[in-house]
C-alpha cells in the first residue's frame, strides 16, 4: 500500500530536510544518502513504524572510501541507507541499540571489511577462520585471498575447571546438525543458560569469487550457496540483474520460474519435517516424510534434469520449457502427495510424544520475533505475518491466489505446522500455474556486459526471506554481490529460545528454525 | 498410527535397489555432455577407447572458445591437436550443468543421459578429441 | 575330578553359549529386517540370504577395527566394562530352562529368579561403568542418564516379577514356568495387568523407545559407547541385543509358560527349544513394533512416568494379584 512508505519518506523529509538526500525508486523503496546521521534517520522510522527491522548491511568498496548500505524493512516499504567512511579511519557508530537483530550483520562487515562499529566491536573472527591473519579483509578490491598466507591453528580450548557450570559444545561434529557450526551451551544440570555461537566453519567466500566470474558463470555459482534452496539463490542473482538491465522476462518463464520455487519449498519442507522427526527420536516418521520427498525429486528431474540442483534459471528467462506431455505426470505425483497430507496432520496433532516434545518449547514471543527481525516460517509461527510473496510480489505471484499461514503459540509445534500448512498451499500453487500457463517465448537475450547500477531482489525461500543486493560496473563480471541468507537471520532468535530450557529440547527446538549453515556461511 | 505402521509390513518396499535395479530416467536428464549417436571415437589421456564423442566436424572453422569462457567450473581447455585448436574436457571438474551445450553457437556439444561414470583412474575422466579423427 | 563333557557341551554349546549367541545374532536380524519394514525400506539383504548374516558380519567388522583409548579414560575400567557386561548377562541367561532344563542344572534352586534379576543389574551397571570411564562428556551425561534409568525401573520390574512368584507360590524359574502349564493356564490370562505393565518395564529397562533416551543420538552423538572402538564396542553392541533377548526370555518364562508347550512325538527337548524359541521370537516382534511406533521421551518425562505411573501400578497391580489368588481364583 502505498500510503506507509510515503508516510517514512515524508517524515524522514520533514525531520531531517536538506541533511539527507531521498532517491525514490533506487534499492526498493527508495534510498537515502545518510551524511552521517544514520542513526537518527534509523531511529527516525522506528519511531514511525513499529516494524522496522535490519534486512541486512552491505559493505561496499568504493576505491577511496568503504561504503555501507543499511537495508531496512518497514511494514509496507523497503529502504537503503547509505554511509561512507574513510578507509584509513573506518569507524560508523553501531545501531544494535535501536535495532537489535543487526548484530550479526556488522560483525560480518567487520570481519570482512574492516570496519569497525563503535559498541559492537568484533574480537577474534566472526566468518573467517581463527588462523586468518589479522589486518587483511578479504572483500576489499585490493586483497587476492589466493595470496595470503594463513597463520598457525589457534591453540586447543581449555574447558573450564568449574565442576557445577558445564560447558557443553554442540560442536561442529554433531549428529543433530546437518553442517557444522559450533554451539558452546552452557548448562546447570539439565537447563541451558547461555548459548554462543561459533559460525563460519562452512564460509566459501562465495561474495568474493563471484567478483571475477562473468554474470554467466555467476548463476551456477550462486546456486551453490545451498544445496536445498538453491533455485531460490539463483532466482535472486537472476531478478537483481534483470532489475539492472531493465529486461522484461516473458509471462510463460514467470510461471515457469514459480513452479520451480515452489517445487523446492516442497522438497524442502518435506525434508525439515523429516529432519524434525528424527531429532525427537521418532525414526519412523522421518521415514516416512523422505519416501514422499522422493516422488518431489524426481519431478524437479523431470522439470530440469536433475535431482537437486535445478540450474532452471538464467538471465532473461528460464533454460528449458516444460513439455505439455509431463503435465499429467506433474498433476499425478501432487495429487498423490496431495492425499498423503491428511494422515501427517493428524500424526503431529494426535500423536502425544509429539506433542509431549514439541509443545510449549522453544517459544518465541512476537515482539521478539519482531524485533530480533526473523523471517520465514519461524516468524509466521510466532504470529509476525511476513512473506515476500505477500508483501512484494515477484514472477507471476501477484497473479496466484494463495493463503498466508500464520500461527499464534511461536513453539516449536507451531513452526512445524506453518511448514506442514505450506506444504498444501505450494501444492495448490503449482496446480494453479500448470493449468493457467500463457503460450509464448520462455527467454530472452541479453546483452552480456552489465551497465553501471545497482539493484535488489528479495525471494521467499523455503526457510525464510533471502535478500541479493547485485552492482554492476559495465563489464562481464559484477562489482558486488551481496547475499543475506534467511537462517543467518534466524540463528539469533534460536540463541533467545534456547535459554531456560532442558539439553533434551535443545535439538527439536534448534531444527524447528530450519538451520541450513552452507546459506549462513557462504 | 499404529494401523498405519502395521499394513506397511505387508507392503512392498519404496526402495529402488540400485544397483540391481536401474531407475528410469527422464530423457533430458543433464547427464554428461557430448554424446552424439553417430560418433567418432576419441582417445582418453590413459589410452582406452571410450565411446564418446562430439561431432568433430562441425568444429573446424569455429574456434571461438565461448564453451570455455562459460563453464561456471572451469573444465573445459582449449588445447591444440593437430594443428587445431579444440576443446579438452575435465570430467572431474565438470558439474553437468550443460552450459556449455547452450552456448556453442554451431550446437557441436550435445547434452547425453550417461551418469554411470565412476573410474578408478582420474586421467580416463580428461576427454579430448582424437587427432587423427580430427583433421578429417 | 572326572570330566563331564556333557555338561560342557551343554555350557558351550547348546542351550549355552553358542545357542544363546546365536539367538541373539538371530532376533537382532528380525527386529531390523521388522523395523525396515515398518518403515518401508528393505532393512538388510546383501550379507547371507536376504540379509541373515548381516549381524554377523557387523560383529566380525568390528572385532578387525582399529583399539583406540582415550589418554584420560580409566585404563582397566574401560577394558573391561564390556566384556564384564555381556559376561554377566550370558551367565543371567543361563539360568533360564531353555530345552526343559537349564544350561547349569536341571530343576533349578529355589530363589533364582532374584539371582538372575541381580546378575541382570549389574551387567546394567557394568554399562554404566563404561560410560563413566571414558572420560568424554557425552558419556559422563549419557551414563548418569543410564544409571538413573535401570535404577529407577528395576524397583517396579521386581515387584512385577514377583507377581507370577506368588501364583506360583515359588521364587524358582522352573517352578514358575512349569506351574502354568502343569497346573493352570499361563499367567498372561490370569494375571494380564501384570503382564502389560511388565513389557512396558522392560521397554524402560532395554532403554528402547519411547525410553530411548540414554541413546539419544541426536543431542548425546554415541551415548555410553561414544569413546569406544573395535572389538570392545563389539561386545558393548552385543551386550544390548543379549539384553534384549534376555527380557523377552524373562516374559517368556514368567508369563507364557517357559519351553513347556504341546509335545508331537520325539525328543521332549527339542520341542521345548522350539517352543521357547519361537515364544521369544513373538516377545520381540512386539516389543521392536512398540519401538517403532514412538518418539522419545525427555529423561524427566521418563522419570515422572516411572515414580509417578509405573510405579504405583505395579504395587496395585501385586495388591490385585494376591487379592485374585486368595479369593477368586479358588472358587473358579
Amino acid at each position: 500500500m502505498a500510503n506507509n512508505e510515503v508516510d517514512i519518506v515524508k517524515v524522514i523529509e520533514s525531520k531531517f530536510g536538506s541533511k539527507v538526500q531521498v532517491q525514490p525508486g533506487l534499492l526498493g523503496t527508495a534510498a537515502i544518502n545518510t551524511n552521517g546521521l544514520h542513526r537518527e534517520v534509523l531511529k527516525a522510522m522506528v519511531e514511525a513504524d513499529a516494524k522496522t527491522g535490519i534486512t541486512a548491511i552491505t559493505g561496499l568498496d568504493l576505491g577511496a572510501n568503504l561504503g555501507v548500505i543499511f537495508h531496512v524493512h518497514t511494514e509496507k516499504g523497503f529502504f537503503g541507507l547509505r554511509a561512507e567512511v574513510p578507509k584509513e579511519k573506518p569507524r560508523l557508530q553501531t545501531i544494535t541499540d535501536i535495532i537489535p537483530g543487526a548484530l550479526f550483520h556488522e560483525l560480518e562487515v567487520s570481519d570482512l571489511f574492516g570496519i569497525m562499529f563503535d559498541g559492537n566491536e568484533l574480537k577474534g573472527h566472526f566468518l573467517l577462520s581463527e588462523n586468518w591473519p589479522e589486518g587483511i579483509f578479504p572483500l576489499r578490491k585490493d586483497v587476492n585471498p589466493a595470496e595470503v598466507k594463513l597463520g598457525p591453528s589457534p591453540p586447543e580450548e581449555k574447558i573450564p575447571e568449574d565442576k557445577k557450570i558445564v560447558k557443553f559444545i554442540i560442536g561442529p561434529q554433531h549428529p543433530a546438525l546437518l553442517e557444522p557450526e559450533k554451539f558452546s551451551v552452557t548448562v546447570e544440570g539439565e537447563v541451558v543458560t547461555k548459548v554462543e555461537p561459533r559460525i563460519g566453519y562452512v564460509h566459501r567466500g562465495i561474495e568474493k569469487s563471484a567478483e571475477t566470474r562473468t554474470y554467466v558463470q555467476d548463476v551456477y555459482l550462486v546456486e551453490r550457496v545451498c544445496g536445498i534452496c538453491n533455485a531460490c539463490h539463483a532466482h535472486g542473482f537472476v531478478g537483481a540483474v534483470e532489475k539492472i538491465l531493465k529486461t522484461d522476462v516473458p509471462p510463460r518463464a514467470k510461471y515457469l520460474r514459480v513452479i520451480a520455487l515452489e517445487l523446492n519449498r516442497l522438497h524442502s519442507h518435506l525434508l525439515t519435517l523429516g529432519h524434525a522427526g528424527l531429532e525427537i527420536g521418532y525414526e519412523t516418521l522421518f521415514q516416512y516424510f523422505w519416501r514422499d520427498r522422493e516422488p518431489i525429486m524426481d519431478l524437479i528431474e523431470l522439470t530440469s534434469g536433475n535431482r537437486v540442483y535445478a540450474s532452471l534459471m538464467t538471465i532473461g528467462g528460464v533454460r528449458r520449457d516444460l513439455k505439455d506431455t509431463d503435465i499429467p505426470k506433474i498433476k499425478t505425483t501432487l495429487s498423490d502427495l496431495k492425499k498423503k497430507l491428511p494422515f501427517y496432520r493428524k500424526v503431529y496433532t494426535d500423536e502425544p510424544s509429539i506433542r509431549a516434545r514439541m509443545q510449549n518449547e522453544g517459544v518465541l514471543a512476537k515482539e521478539d520475533a519482531i524485533k530480533l527481525c526473523v523471517v520465514g516460517p519461524v516468524a509466521r509461527g510466532s504470529g509476525y505475518d511476513i512473506d515476500v510473496r505477500k508483501d512484494d510480489p515477484y514472477e507471476a505471484y501477484g497473479e496466484i491466489p494463495f493463503k498466508e499461514i500464520v500461527y499464534k503459540t511461536g513453539d516449536t509445534w507451531a513452526r512445524m505446522n506453518v511448514r506442514m500448512d505450506e506444504l498444501e498451499e505450494s501444492i495448490n500453487i503449482i496446480e494453479y500455474a500448470l493449468d493457467n500457463m500463457p503460450k509464448g517465448p520462455f527467454r530472452v537475450d541479453v546483452p552480456r556486459y552489465v551497465p553501471i547500477g545497482e539493484a535488489i531482489h528479495r525471494v521467499e525461500a523455503p526457510r525464510g526471506e533471502l535478500f541479493y543486493y547485485v552492482k554492476g560496473n559495465g563489464s562481464a563480471s559484477p562489482e558486488r554481490v551481496k547475499i543475506r541468507t534467511p537462517t543467518y537471520a534466524n540463528i539469533p532468535a534460536f540463541l533467545k529460545t534456547a535459554i531456560g530450557e532442558n539439553i533434551a529440547d535443545v535439538p527439536p527446538n534448534f531444527v524447528s528454525l530450519d538451520p541450513c549453515f552452507s546459506c549462513t556461511d557462504r | 498410527m499404529w494401523r498405519r505402521t502395521a499394513s506397511h509390513i505387508f507392503t512392498k518396499p519404496a526402495t529402488t535397489k540400485y544397483p540391481f535395479v536401474k531407475p528410469k530416467l527422464p530423457e533430458d536428464f543433464r547427464g554428461k555432455p557430448n554424446y552424439t549417436i553417430r560418433t567418432c571415437n576419441m582417445i582418453d589421456l590413459s589410452g582406452t577407447q571410450r565411446q564418446i564423442g562430439f561431432d568433430v566436424q562441425k568444429l573446424v572453422n569455429t574456434n571461438c572458445t565461448v564453451c570455455a569462457r562459460d563453464c561456471p567450473a572451469f573444465a573445459i581447455e582449449i588445447v591444440e591437436v593437430d594443428g587445431k585448436k579444440r576443446p579438452q574436457f575435465d570430467l572431474n571438474k565438470c558439474i553437468f550443468c550443460n552450459q556449455c551445450v547452450e552456448s556453442c553457437p554451431r550446437n557441436a556439444i550435445t547434452a547425453s543421459t550417461e551418469y554411470e561414470l565412476a573410474t578408478t583412474d582420474k586421467k580416463s575422466l580428461i576427454i579430448r578429441p582424437n587427432p587423427k579423427e580430427a583433421s578429417k | 575330578m572326572a570330566v563331564d563333557f556333557w555338561l560342557i557341551a551343554r555350557i558351550l554349546i547348546f542351550p549355552g553359549f553358542t545357542f544363546i549367541l546365536l539367538l541373539t545374532l538371530f532376533c537382532d536380524w528380525i527386529e531390523r529386517k521388522l523395523e525396515a519394514r515398518i518403515q518401508n525400506r528393505v532393512g538388510p539383504m546383501v550379507a547371507g540370504p536376504a540379509g541373515l548374516f548381516q549381524p554377523l558380519a557387523d560383529f566380525i567388522k568390528l572385532l578387525t577395527k582399529e583399539e583406540i583409548e582415550p589418554r584420560n579414560a580409566k585404563k582397566i575400567v574401560f577394558k573391561f566394562a564390556p566384556l564384564a557386561a555381556f559376561a554377566m548377562m550370558v551367565f543371567a541367561m543361563c539360568f533360564l530352562p531353555i530345552d526343559g532344563g537349564s544350561v547349569i542344572s536341571t530343576s533349578g534352586f529355589p530363589g533364582d529368579l532374584v539371582v538372575i534379576l541381580t546378575f541382570s543389574t549389574i551387567a546394567s551397571f557394568m554399562l554404566f561403568l563404561s560410560g563413566w570411564a571414558s572420560s568424554n562428556p557425552y558419556g559422563t551425561i549419557s551414563s548418569a542418564r543410564v544409571l538413573t534409568q535401570f535404577l529407577g525401573y528395576d524397583i517396579p520390574l521386581f515387584i512385577l516379577a514377583l507377581t507370577p512368584a506368588f501364583i506360583a507360590g515359588s521364587l524358582s524359574i522352573f517352578a514358575i514356568a512349569s506351574y502354568q502349564v502343569t497346573k493352570v493356564v499361563p499367567f498372561i490370562i490370569m494375571a494380564p495387568w501384570a503382564f502389560i505393565l511388565f513389557l512396558i518395564t522392560i521397554q524402560a529397562e532395554l532403554e528402547k523407545d519411547p525410553f530411548d533416551v540414554p541413546d539419544a543420538e541426536s543431542e548425546l552423538v554415541g551415548g555410553i559407547e561414544t569413546e569406544y572402538t573395535g572389538a570392545k564396542l563389539a561386545f558393548l553392541h552385543l551386550t544390548r541385543d543379549v539384553q534384549i533377548v534376555f527380557g523377552a526370555a524373562l516374559i517368556v518364562e514368567l508369563f507364557l509358560g517357559g519351553p513347556y508347550g504341546p509335545v508331537i512325538g520325539g525328543l521332549p527337548a527339542f520341542w521345548y527349544s522350539l517352543w521357547f524359541v519361537l515364544k521369544l521370537l513373538a516377545v520381540v516382534i512386539v516389543t521392536e513394533y512398540v519401538t517403532t511406533l514412538f518418539a522419545r521421551l525427555r529423561i524427566d518425562q521418563v522419570l515422572s512416568a516411572n515414580w509417578k505411573i509405573i510405579l504405583p501400578l505395579a504395587v496395585l497391580s501385586l495388591m490385585l494379584t494376591v487379592a485374585m489368588i486368595t479369593w477368586v481364583y479358588p472358587v473358579l
